[in-house]
């Protein structure tokens, strides 16, 4: 819109014999803005009220930038009202001629909307106090305005209330100084808010003095006594550091770039400084004639559109984009940007109420600048451009990211009419209170599961694991995108964080099952999908609806009777009731005899026993050595702060065949006593308390305990009247019952929930009277988490041997 | 167990078990991982051949 249009809309042309029409228009102006005042300063809260002093200072800033005033001072007085000082011509003070009649210069800039020198770009090039109507605006929106200029060696007063004239401009006194001063209260009347905040002004008089290189802006809180002085000779490359102050940046110094193009009326003058820092927002800044222009405009524009292209050019010229599909976009090279644009024009063309953005066309004459400037200084710097870069090509690979996730919860793609997964059988009750869903990998698996489901109330959802052959004798599982989408549509809730995304009360299932093979590779598929619930679907942790199903791993029979056995351990524990059934053992010389419930659980001791040691014995290798640490009994620290348990077991381990020099040392380090010997390859080995007090040993330790009291090889084990068997040790006679036990019973191992037959799948893990479930809880996510990443490892080595020694213990976590 | 501070999966960063983006530190990592499984990135091993499994 024309600056002139808002001048005293629909009044006729005065009639210059008629002196009180002509005052009435004058003053209508005035009476206009009381009326309406959020139309010319934005609001009568706050903001409209801070806008007074910006619309003085403004006046002030512009005879700085006209090269005549250096500094403005402002002060916040007692009573919330304001003066601007600065040091500049001062408001010219003689006659002029408006609509036909003689007045007072000031008086007409003071009383009349968008009048003053602003209009006449000769007598200012630039002018940013074009924000709503002038100071003429302020003058109404005042109860009080005290004027005093001083200019060719005279001081000269006016005062003003509400905007009216309270009297002809006085000549007071002589001066040396020259400037301007403008003290006004804004009217209570009007002004919902009248109390000034220092922080918000500040925060404004620092972006002017930041936009104004070199020139001083002081702001002095009478109210407080607090006091800031700004004064930025960097001019916007200070205003970009202050920005990033406190952030990481990812180059020393902003990137300033600056000219001037001749355009229509003038010249045009552009300044763009730049710094990236390590963080994923663009902070910008444009002004045109020191206006914020927050909704942007030409400049904006030609900025951006010049730093994509520029970066993008820089990159290839580098290349750098060996691994990036296509261009860089915008949003890419922005995230980080901290940058300010300041161009300073005449006659500026703005866009809507508050001004928020400029119109004036000069995109193509920024966008040239930053091409060339920003062209040439990257060229220049290349340690720079490639940071810059990488960090783009960084964001460029987020915002893929976040394309393929939200691709996960798209409804699209392999759904029936219902929106659900093709693959899902869903079961007929529709009441999710009473409604589970098994989640099953593997295409067999899932078969049988659909067979022994009771499709009224269980729901069946398949997923189809993909295997990749990493190396030569590695596969690995995964769980591609359909099956991912599937999972997520099929649960109904959508995933991320309940307070934003997902919504638990679309949850279609009370029971989400997660029912995968009794064996690893089964336990490793179930740690995948537990740890996509721990991270996407928390919710449904939290509120208890994720659930293990616990299949069979055994089954054992025997004539008619079979029975169903979840693991390892419990297939041992088993083995050894039934079979000690209707045997005794006899052991130690005294010929004690153990049999039925202590029989058994002597056994189930001992195979505990065993496989604890074991665990224990891949730390040393030697069972023998193993052996006489663990009947040392060296299970706390103080064992290792005399030397005296060490010294005695020193002898023993020296007597162990393939072991030479074993001795009790101090090591200087810890304080602590450690026993040092040198194995068969004569490398030296160390028995010390962090040895000692691995978990492994510590459970070795309590399990030898545990069979102290029978344990006293050789043992007989005796089955009524046919003869009886001797063992030697405890390994044997493990070894001869378990034979026993395959000799007895009929032994199957399931390899997958595919290999049982669906009513053997449904009464051992699906039937809701006959199976147990274990609900996942929010403690077991560290674990899960823990189990993962040794999953995920880079490394191969430390994975395997992880795997190796944990699989079977994935089962014992508590999950 | 005590409650330990966790970390953030794909950044590392400390995050406290109230986070609204627990257990991600920000949205963004979020989303990283989200991709991650979209594109199939975590597996798991497996045992290559189910024949030969003698159980021991």
């Amino acid at each position: 819109m024309s600056t002139k249009d808002a001048v005293a809309v629909g009044s006729p042309i005065p009639d210059s014999a008629d002196y009180s029409a002509a005052s009435i228009k004058v003053l209508g102006g005035m009476e206009a803005v009381r009326k309406r005042p959020a139309m010319y300063i934005g609001s009568t809260g706050e903001m409209g009220l801070h806008h007074l002093v910006y619309e003085v200072v403004d006046n002030s800033v512009d005879e700085a930038l006209a090269g005549f005033a250096d500094r403005v001072d402002v002060t916040i007085h007692t009573d919330n009202s304001i003066t601007v000082v600065d040091n500049g011509r001062g408001i010219p003070v003689g006659e002029m001629e408006v609509d036909g009649e003689k007045r007072g210069a000031a008086e007409i800039v003071m009383t009349k909307l968008h009048a003053g020198g602003k209009f006449d770009s000769s007598s200012y090039k630039v002018s940013g106090g074009l924000h709503g109507v002038g100071v003429s605006c302020v003058n109404a929106l005042s109860e009080a305005l005290e004027l005093e200029i001083w200019r060719d060696g005279y001081t000269w007063q006016q005062s003003f209330a509400c905007g009216e004239i309270l009297g002809p401009i006085q000549r007071a006194g002589k001066t040396q100084k020259r400037g301007t001063k403008i003290t006004f209260k804004p009217d209570a009347t009007i002004f919902t808010i009248t109390e000034y905040n220092f922080d918000t002004l500040a925060n404004r008089l620092r972006e002017l003095s930041f936009l104004n290189r070199g020139l001083l802006i002081t702001l002095t809180d009478e109210r407080t006594d607090k006091a800031a002085e700004f004064r930025y000779t960097g001019g916007i490359a200070e205003f970009v550091r202050h920005l990033n102050r406190g952030k990481q940046v990812l180059h020393d110094k902003p990137i300033v770039m600056e000219g001037a193009r001749d355009i229509a009326g003038g010249v045009l003058q552009m300044e763009v400084a730049l710094q990236y820092n390590d963080s994923y927002t663009e902070t910008l800044f444009s002004f045109a004639n020191n206006i914020n222009t927050v909704d942007g405009g030409s400049h904006l524009s030609g900025f951006r559109s010049a730093l994509t292209r520029t970066i993008n050019v820089i990159g290839q010229s580098l290349n750098l984009f060996k691994d990036v599909k296509e261009n860089l976009t915008g949003d890419d090279v922005r995230e980080g940007l901290v940058a300010v644009i300041s161009v300073k024009l005449p006659q500026p063309q703005f866009e809507g109420q508050t001004k928020g953005k400029l119109n004036s066309d000069i995109k193509g004459q920024v966008e040239a600048l930053i091409n060339e400037k920003l062209g040439e200084y990257l060229e220049h710097n290349p340690p720079v451009a490639k940071r810059i870069i990488a960090k783009a090509i960084e964001a460029s690979r987020a915002r893929e990211a976040a394309r393929k996730a939200r691709d996960l919860t798209r409804r699209k793609g392999a759904l029936d009419s219902g929106g659900l997964p093709g693959k899902l059988a869903d079961c007929s009750e529709r009441d999710p209170q009473r409604c589970e869903i098994f989640i099953v990998e593997g295409e067999s698996a899932g078969g049988t599961a659909k067979q022994g489901r009771d499709r009224r109330y269980q729901a069946i959802l398949p997923l189809k694991g993909k295997i990749l052959n990493v190396e030569k004798a590695r596969y690995d599982k995964m769980l591609g995108h359909e099956e991912i989408r599937a999972l997520i549509t099929a649960l109904g809730t959508g995933i991320g964080p309940a307070a934003t995304d997902l919504d638990y009360t679309k949850l279609r299932y009370a029971k989400v099952i997660l029912m995968t093979d009794a064996d690893v590779d089964g336990s490793h598929i179930r740690t995948l999908l537990l740890t996509f619930f721990f991270r996407h679907m928390k919710m449904l942790i939290d509120k208890g609806n994720v659930f293990i199903a616990q299949p069979p791993l055994y089954r054992i029979k025997k004539g008619r009777s079979e029975q169903y056995i979840k693991d390892d351990k419990e297939f041992v524990s088993v083995m050894m009731r039934r079979i000690t059934e209707d045997r005794a053992l006899r052991y130690g010389e005294g010929g004690a005899e153990l049999k039925g419930a202590a029989l058994s659980k002597f056994l189930v001791q001992l195979s505990d026993f065993h496989t604890h040691f074991d665990k224990a014995d891949r730390k040393l290798r030697h069972p023998a050595l193993t052996q006489l640490v663990l009947e040392a009994g060296l299970d706390k620290k103080a064992d290792f702060e005399t030397p005296d348990k060490l010294r005695a077991l020193a002898p023993k381990v020296a007597a162990l065949a393939g072991i030479a020099k074993a001795q009790a040392v101090l090591d200087e380090e810890h304080n602590l006593w450690e026993l040092r010997y040198k194995d068969a390859n004569q490398l030296e080995r160390v028995v010390n308390a962090e040895l000692a007090l691995l978990p492994e040993f510590k459970q070795a330790l309590r399990g030898l305990r545990q069979i102290a009291e029978h344990y006293h090889p050789p043992f007989l084990l005796t089955d009524g009247d046919a003869a009886p068997v001797e063992a030697a040790d405890g390994r044997r006679l493990l070894e001869f019952i378990l034979d026993e036990g395959k000799r007895l019973f009929s032994v199957q191992r399931y390899k997958g929930l595919g290999e049982m037959r669906a009513d053997q799948l449904w009464e051992t893990t699906m039937d809701p009277t006959t199976r147990t479930l274990l609900k996942v809880r929010l403690e077991d996510l560290p674990a899960c988490e823990e189990i993962f990443s040794t999953l995920m490892g880079e490394e191969v080595a430390p994975r395997r041997e992880f795997i190796e020694q944990n699989a079977l213990d994935v089962k014992n976590l508590d999950i | 167990m005590s409650e330990k501070q966790r970390r953030c999966p794909i950044c590392g960063r400390a995050v406290e078990s109230g986070a609204p983006e627990f257990p991600f530190c920000s949205p963004r990592c979020r989303t990283r991982d989200l991709a991650n499984w979209a594109s199939g990135i975590y597996r798991v091993p497996v045992k290559p051949d189910q024949d030969e499994d003698d159980g021991s």
